[in-house]
């Protein structure tokens, strides 16, 4: 079949700003946007830039707008947009380097800022820190994430105000705090419950629909605010 | 469009679908109410400090049934959207239905509002 890709361009060193260009590209249904990207780039116009690594969903380079959402462009399914007529775009809310590809440092500087690691003084045990299934499925969830972006940079709150944490931040915070076996959940809740913290999150949704993973994201960010009200992690 | 990061009005392209839209709905229809509220103030100042004819005039705009009709829908998704909004805060399992839960509120609100609106008319008709 014959799709139109039609891609938002813009390259530093000749454009003013950002326009469309579009490209027919001959496809299979089961082809995903990726493959188009890379057919448009390796037969017609080798200046297209975007980012990708694994092209299985897992390393989160390929994060864009495909007709007006976010999406990995690895995992969608040409056939699953029900169109021949694609529009790709770059992530909105943050800095276009070049076509598709945006800074991403504010994003991992918010992520930084929730210290995204495990934390615990005391002295390690002989073998390993032991912890229940029950435990462990309790942020389980959120373990999943690949920090492509998606979420934040489909959050109205985020695009109106870029110093906003953002759900991704708040997603590795939860998969920290919930954990048994951390001990600085209370430093983490502290630096979340700050002004531009959990409470720029109006439930709006659009970082659930967002995640190519399926976390349940809003629910993640509904718990961290919760254990923030009630000062406990139950 | 911008490449600073800066969004303006691209956002409105983003396909939110149904939960975006339920956020939106908020924001406009709680303007819709502090309209509605200062049309009131207006109209009492003017009367009150001024005894001007102007605060006729605005009583009459917002005792109009049009702008009734507006304000109607504006207090009753709002209360409800708010009511949704406030109960998935309080038990943040249930997040998980958030999609439910906004077809639940609008099977709710649908019929108040048109009980409402119908009341409004039929009270129009007799001249109440
Ligand atoms: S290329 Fe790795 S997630 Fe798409």
């Amino acid at each position: 079949m014959q799709v139109t890709v039609k891609i938002l361009r813009y390259n530093p060193e000749k454009d003013e700003k950002q326009h469309y260009e579009s490209y027919q590209v001959e496809a299979d249904p089961t082809d995903r946007v990726l493959d188009l990207l890379e057919k448009i780039k390796g037969y017609q116009d080798g200046t297209l830039a975007f980012r990708r690594s694994c092209a299985h969903g897992i390393c989160g380079s390929c994060a864009m707008r495909i007709n007006g959402r976010n999406r990995l462009a690895c995992k969608t399914l040409v056939q699953d947009l029900n169109t021949t007529k694609i529009t790709v775009e770059p992530l909105l809310g943050l800095r276009v380097i070049k076509d598709l590809v945006v800074d991403m440092e504010i994003f991992f500087e918010h992520y930084r800022a929730v210290k995204p690691y495990f934390v615990n003084d005391e002295p390690p045990p002989e073998k390993e820190r032991l912890q229940s299934p029950e435990e462990r499925e309790r942020f389980d969830d959120t373990t999943k994430c690949i920090l492509c972006g998606a979420c934040t940079t489909s959050c109205p709150s985020f695009w109106a105000n870029r110093n906003y944490l953002g759900p991704a931040a708040i997603v590795a915070a939860h998969r920290f705090i919930f954990d048994s076996r951390d001990r600085a959940a209370a430093e983490r809740l502290k630096i979340l419950s700050d002004h531009f913290g959990v409470y720029h999150c109006h439930t709006i949704y659009n970082c659930t629909d967002a995640c190519p993973r399926g976390i349940q994201v809003t629910k993640a960010i509904g718990e961290v605010k919760k254990a923030i009200m009630t000062g406990s992690l139950d | 469009m911008s490449l600073d990061g800066s969004v303006g009005l691209q956002w409105l392209r983003y396909r939110g679908g149904g939960t975006m839209l339920a956020w939106l709905l908020h924001r406009l229809t709680g303007l819709g109410i502090v309209l509605f509220v200062g049309t009131h103030v207006i109209a009492a100042f003017f009367l009150q400090q001024l005894g001007s004819d102007l605060a006729i005039t605005i009583t009459a705009i917002y005792e109009s049934w049009a702008f009734q009709v507006i304000v109607y829908f504006c207090v009753i998704y709002h209360v409800i959207n708010g009511l949704r909004i406030i109960i998935l805060d309080l038990w943040p399992q249930l997040l998980e239905y958030q999609h439910e839960a906004i077809w639940l509120q609008w099977f709710i609100i649908i019929p108040i509002y048109g009980l409402s609106i119908f009341v409004l008319i039929q009270h129009g008709l007799i001249g109440g």
